[in-house]
């Protein structure tokens, strides 16, 4: 099994769509943090919205675009199992290791450790960010570090789950656009609508789930609600946000091997 | 350019040291493929011996692809076995170490680089990252190691693919149609290679559908059509059982002298005729065996090539015999015949 994860973390490492979605998950931390941060207020209803800055909840605003990180972890554990169908990869792959559960196995391994290397990217965007917020005069060191532990965190986890979570979406559906179009969709889509009608059914949803993780900041900075973070308590806990994000990306992975990964590779 | 023509130089440690315990094998035994309603193969039975270079051969459609995919585990049989030292592919101890395949739609990410490619397959298969560049090197893509392999032309990727086959040094090699995108110096290699690596014992199996090209290389043949065993034994064999007829051109000088030789000296078998005014073909004959007799007669020979039309007609033969048991992809079957052979290079190229 070591073997196998390191042919598929060598595989990551060796086509340009990795290192794109590195990139752009900093480009999109960084640049949305600075927006976020340094929007201008017109009305005194977004002044109201928007915290005064380098306070607590300004950092906690800016940090929250590390969560970007997470949807880019998805795409990446998509692209590791589709784009070895999509280039026909998968031949010489179970040329290799003919057993295709421990294939699947050590790509829901490395889509993990791909979430770690993707949260890990948006963190240290967000924490250059937030040094260099301190550095241009905007609040203090101890309460940026303070709210950076606080969403840190909970945005790594996520990008964790979701890149097992993106694996089982591309095992199951193993055609790249059909998985990253439903993928994204549901969160983007398909989740707002079923969180407006049945509530309880929809917090229970991938993204929702997520951001029940990523909460745990907010939870745990006593402040609960006020500013752009509205309450959380619609949320579920964040463990069970956790559990559930894993239980998709396994479930999936595991139907996908019964089902796609079972059938013939012609 | 393939360079490397002392093959020995590039086989693996292990070889070297010779570790390979009992002789390697295949074996299909009532292997069965149905893809909907279509019968792709039916119960076809056949061992590989090691030691000679096997041909799988067919007209396109016929089930060789998907022959060889069901032994490589990635099609699962309707029924039947496909075993490689008698056990499933997919129950292989070391498969990369133990068969080395070369198929036609095998991939790669166009933006990886060829030795990056062969080494994510080394990576699980626990091979030195050295042996990546040996292999390139043994197949003429040691300059382009570094080159994206959507840079690649057909030909490159095909010696890639052959690359990737030889990465675990196996006993055994499965090729579905090596001589795709091969220049004619690249068949030529490929098939010294094949040659020399099923005399050092192992398990050659090379499917075909250009007949003239595989009469060449091949001991052993295995026929199929339309997803049948036609025909399975030594090539030699199985022409002898045939009408088909071995046949020798030669060009020379003494055209006339030539055949009033060959009818002195072999009244029995065949007969020699005038092709052109310096070219006879003898049928009924191989190169080794009138060769001496030209050799006797003081005959001055330009040029002499086996025709290879022997196999296309026993092929032929055999194949027309599957129209019988009904065409399964609802083309006529002299359709599909045609095709085989017009892409078949003209007999003259072969040389013996």
């Amino acid at each position: 099994m070591i073997r196998l994860l390191r042919a598929e973390a060598l595989k990551l490492r060796t086509i340009w769509s990795t290192w794109a979605i590195l990139i752009i998950t900093m480009v999109l931390t960084g640049g949305l943090g600075v927006l976020v941060g340094f929007a201008p207020h017109r009305h005194d209803v977004e002044a109201l919205l928007f915290p005064a800055r380098g306070t607590s909840s300004w950092f906690d605003l800016v940090f929250s675009t590390m969560t970007v990180s997470v949807d880019l972890a998805l795409i990446l554990g998509v692209i590791c199992v589709t784009g070895e169908y999509r280039h026909k990869t998968v031949t010489p792959t179970l040329l290799c290791e003919p057993k295709r559960g421990r294939m699947v196995a050590a790509k829901l391994l490395s889509s993990a450790g791909g979430g770690v290397v993707v949260g890990v990217a948006g963190g240290l965007t967000g924490l250059v960010l937030g040094i260099g917020l301190v550095a241009g005069g905007f609040g203090d060191t101890g309460r940026m570090l303070t709210e950076y532990r606080h969403v840190f965190p909970g945005v790594l986890a996520a990008c964790v789950l979701y890149g097992i979570y993106g694996l089982g979406l591309g095992a199951l559906l193993k055609n790249q656009v059909v998985a990253l179009v439903v993928g994204l969709g549901v969160i983007a889509v398909v989740e707002p609508i079923v969180e407006g009608v049945v509530p309880s059914v929809g917090r229970w949803l991938p993204g929702q789930a997520a951001e029940a993780l990523e909460s745990v900041a907010v939870s745990a900075s006593r402040r609960g609600g006020g500013g752009i973070f509205s309450s959380t308590a619609h949320l579920i806990t964040w463990w069970e946000g956790a559990l559930v994000l894993l239980a998709y990306g396994v479930v999936l992975a595991v139907a996908g091997t019964f089902t796609t990964l079972r059938a013939d590779v012609t | 350019m393939i360079t490397g023509t002392n093959f020995s130089d590039f086989a693996g440690e292990r070889r070297r040291t010779s570790a390979v315990g009992t002789a390697p094998s295949v074996e299909v035994r009532g292997l069965t493929k149905h893809f909907g309603s279509v019968v792709a193969v039916d119960d076809l039975t056949f061992s590989v011996e090691p030691g000679m270079v096997t041909g799988f051969l067919g007209p396109n459609g016929a089930g060789k692809t998907t022959t060889l995919r069901m032994l490589l585990g990635l099609v699962s049989p309707t029924s039947g076995r496909a075993l490689v030292n008698g056990v499933a592919y997919r129950d292989l101890p070391d498969p990369t170490r133990t068969v080395g395949a070369v198929l036609e739609a095998s991939g790669f990410h166009p933006a990886r680089t060829a030795r990056n490619h062969l080494r994510t397959i080394a990576a699980v298969a626990g091979i030195d990252f050295a042996r990546v560049d040996e292999v390139l090197e043994l197949v003429g893509l040691g300059a382009d190691a570094g080159r994206t392999v959507g840079k690649f032309s057909l030909g490159m990727r095909q010696r890639l693919e052959l690359a990737r086959a030889l990465l675990g040094d196996p006993e055994v090699l499965v090729l579905d149609e090596p001589a795709n995108g091969l220049d004619p110096q690249g068949i030529a290699w490929i098939r010294g290679f094949l040659r020399w690596f099923a005399s050092s014992g192992m398990v050659v199996l090379v499917s075909s559908h250009l007949l003239a090209e595989a009469a060449q290389t091949v001991d052993d043949v295995v026929i199929l059509a339309n997803g049948h065993l036609m025909g399975h034994g030594p090539l030699q064999q199985l022409l002898q059982g045939t009408a088909a007829t071995v046949a020798v051109r030669v060009r020379t000088p003494d055209a006339q002298r030539l055949i009033s030789v060959l009818q002195a000296t072999r009244p029995e078998a065949g007969r020699a005729r005038l092709e052109g005014p310096d070219t006879v073909v003898a049928e009924g004959t191989t190169p080794e065996e009138i060769g001496p007799i030209m050799a006797e007669s003081r005959i001055v020979v330009y040029e002499m090539t086996s025709t290879g039309e022997s196999l296309e007609q026993l092929f032929f033969q055999m194949t027309e015999g599957g129209q019988m048991g009904g065409h399964p992809i609802g083309q006529p079957w002299g359709s599909v015949g045609a095709q085989g052979y017009a892409s078949a290079p003209p007999p003259e190229e072969g040389s013996s």
